[in-house]
């Protein structure tokens, strides 16, 4: 026997104590809610960074400084230097199209009383052209410009909007970190590329970044395009040999630098956002259990509390089963109507703090929404069931005595 | 029809036993009009509950309708509550958030029939309460909440009516109403099995059983004569309740001066 009536004596056992019913309910909804955001949130990070790898081109490598193990513990070793860059390009010439070497730093930029906080990226010529980054006023560093360490900045969008407002840039003198530089361009607006928001800093040339202004000898990373994507493996073999030439590695020694694919680079993340995700979801998972711990509760105190009420129901002929299932769908409402709202009330504070913080991208993938639901469901049978059990066996006699 | 033989229940107090019932043997035919009577502790609720299918004897056999309980699976058991039996409590034992008509269909809810809720109206109808069905049972005076109780026994048309101590939280007046209705019911042909320890109540019936520590110490018929001068006192007394309220309702009623002065 299953009708309608059962539901609503259900809804009116649930509304006898309202409160508790909500209070219960809101248990849920934060469950499910931080399920669903936590979802949203790491799913909306993956696609992002799947992305940017995806704008990085199949084609590109990227060269970074190799790890050393010394009892036990991995320590960075640098080795890149400026040299590097021609050499690859000088020895594998049918294979590599351009490399891209890279300083980055951070620090002030200033324009009389305006200033802003952003990377400060030194690089050569090709930067712009590996990247189909191009520039919507003025002109990018030149070869002269990195030969030369003359001091020239390209801005960012952002920084230049932040700085001039209005005002045209180009030829206008700014301070980063205190020297003085020379507007000689205004990127285009891009968004982020390469994990940053190249719209927030300033580009000079290598030379300038590396001895005037941060005094480093090692470049951050290199950039490799090779000619194709089919020319990689042949390019990782011939970057390999010319770098452990040039940094004079004896056979038999490990690399002093690391070389990743397209490919590699996803991998690596998937294995973070991996981690990542074991983290969101135990504390999605543990918000999940408390509110089922809720449920649970409150059917234990309503079942106490309904002891007569079994009793009755019992002496005019309901069957064990149907204590039980009476029960179960009162917890199931629970989890069902508090497992709808957390869907939205997850999807809501995964937007808001997508809109918050501008860093986090969401999705809320729509099989997560039915997940949610299944597991709201699964989550109120298994918190009713305890105390269902424990309501059908009641003694009909005791429990008509019950005060 | 109900047919009990050397019926015995037993309960552990501790290191104790408390027997609750020894040895009863007891038929019951179709139709009649019982009461038990006792003392609190006489085994009277224990024989009701037993021959109510809520408790199973410790030895010995119950027949109801034929049909043996003590080998019954708690199935069969929950069906022959539900269809062939009606139970009263003292307290009326209403589920407090619903309306009188929801607390008729519950019985209604656990049949094999499809579901319907006109034998509800109908059963509220027979006690007088039609007119009363959306209200709930803190709205509504003892009696007429044992009314709706008595509405709920019988929604399924049961063979048996068990009345534990119907009159037990009613002043005299309103008991009398319930116990006409009881009557009313068992003129139909019901079964009635009324347990109490008032001797007005127990003397209505035809037949009085008296129990003392779990057995059955005296069962006489009440004299024919005697029942229908009580019956007739009854109806009278309750005709006369009606008559008292339609001529001073208690809205017609004449404020005190003070009041009226205002």
């Amino acid at each position: 026997m299953f009708h309608f009536q059962l539901i609503i004596t259900a809804i009116r056992g649930l509304q006898q104590n309202l409160l508790r019913s909500i209070l219960a309910t809101i248990g849920v909804i934060i469950g499910v809610g931080a399920v669903v955001s936590a979802v949203s949130i790491l799913q909306g990070a993956q696609r992002d960074v799947l992305d940017q790898f995806e704008s990085l081109g199949a084609d590109q490598l990227i060269i970074v400084d190799g790890k050393r193990e010394h009892g036990g513990v991995t320590s960075s070793v640098q080795a890149l230097v400026p040299d590097d860059a021609e050499k690859i390009q000088q020895e594998n010439t049918e294979l590599v199209l351009r490399v891209s070497p890279q300083y980055q730093g951070g620090g002030q930029i200033k324009y009389y009383q305006q200033n802003v906080n952003g990377f400060i990226l030194g690089v050569t010529e090709t930067y712009a052209p590996m990247n189909s980054y191009k520039v919507d006023t003025g002109r990018f560093i030149s070869r002269e410009d990195v030969r030369g360490s003359t001091m020239v900045t390209v801005l960012g969008y952002g920084v230049a909007q932040d700085l001039f407002g209005s005002l045209p840039p180009v030829g206008k003198n700014v301070k980063i970190n205190g020297k003085s530089f020379i507007v000689i361009g205004v990127m285009e607006k891009k968004g982020t590329l390469g994990f940053l928001n190249v719209d927030e800093q300033a580009i000079i040339p290598l030379s300038t970044a590396m001895a005037r202004m941060f005094g480093q000898k090692y470049l951050s990373m290199l950039n490799v395009q090779c000619t194709s994507a089919a020319a990689i493996p042949a390019c990782l073999e011939g970057i390999n040999q010319t770098l452990r030439v040039s940094h004079r590695i004896r056979s038999g020694t490990k690399d002093d630098f690391t070389i990743y694919t397209q490919e590699q680079m996803k991998q690596r993340f998937a294995q973070v956002a991996k981690i990542f995700g074991v983290v969101l979801y135990s504390i999605a998972g543990i918000s999940l259990l408390v509110g089922a711990i809720g449920i649970m509760n409150i059917m234990l105190v309503s079942v106490t509390e309904r002891t007569r009420e079994i009793g009755v129901r019992l002496a005019v002929g309901a069957r064990r089963f149907d204590i039980l299932k009476q029960f179960l769908i009162e917890a199931s409402i629970i989890s069902l109507f508090g497992g709808a709202l957390g869907v939205v009330a997850g999807w809501a504070m995964a937007n808001f703090l997508g809109e918050f913080t501008q860093v986090i991208k969401t999705y809320t993938p729509p099989i997560i929404i039915v997940a949610s639901l299944i597991m709201a469901i699964f989550v109120g049978v298994v918190s009713g069931i305890y105390p269902a059990i424990r309501a059908a066996r009641l003694d009909p006699v005791q429990a008509l005595r019950y005060e | 029809m109900i047919r009990a033989s050397q019926l015995s229940k037993h309960y552990h107090m501790g290191e104790s036993v408390v027997r609750a019932l020894d040895c009863v043997d007891l038929h019951i035919p179709h139709g009649q009009f019982v009461s038990i009577i006792g003392s609190s502790g006489s085994g009277k609720s224990t024989m009701m509950h037993i021959m109510g299918c809520l408790d199973r004897p410790t030895s010995g056999t119950v027949e109801i309708h034929g049909q043996t309980i003590n080998s019954m699976s708690e199935k069969r058991m929950a069906l022959l509550r539900n269809n062939e039996i009606g139970f009263v409590f003292q307290t009326f034992n209403l589920i407090s958030r619903t309306s009188a008509l929801d607390n008729v269909l519950v019985p209604l809810m656990y049949t094999r029939r499809s579901f319907s809720s006109k034998p509800a109206i109908e059963a509220l109808d027979r006690v007088g309460l039609s007119k009363r069905a959306k209200h709930k049972p803190s709205e509504m005076s003892g009696g007429e909440c044992q009314r709706v109780a008595i509405a709920r026994a019988i929604v399924n048309k049961p063979k048996l009516l068990l009345a534990d101590e119907p009159t037990g939280n009613l002043d005299t007046h309103t008991g009398t109403q319930i116990m006409n209705i009881v009557h009313e019911l068992h003129e139909d042909g019901m079964t009635v099995v009324l347990v109490t320890h008032e001797m007005d109540i127990a003397v209505q019936a035809e037949r009085m059983i008296e129990m003392k520590d779990g057995k059955i110490v005296a069962d006489t018929a009440v004299d024919a004569a005697r029942r229908a001068e009580i019956l007739k006192l009854n109806q009278d007394a309750h005709q006369s309740l009606f008559r008292k309220k339609s001529l001073h309702p208690p809205s017609s009623k004449p404020l005190p001066p003070q009041m009226e002065a205002r």
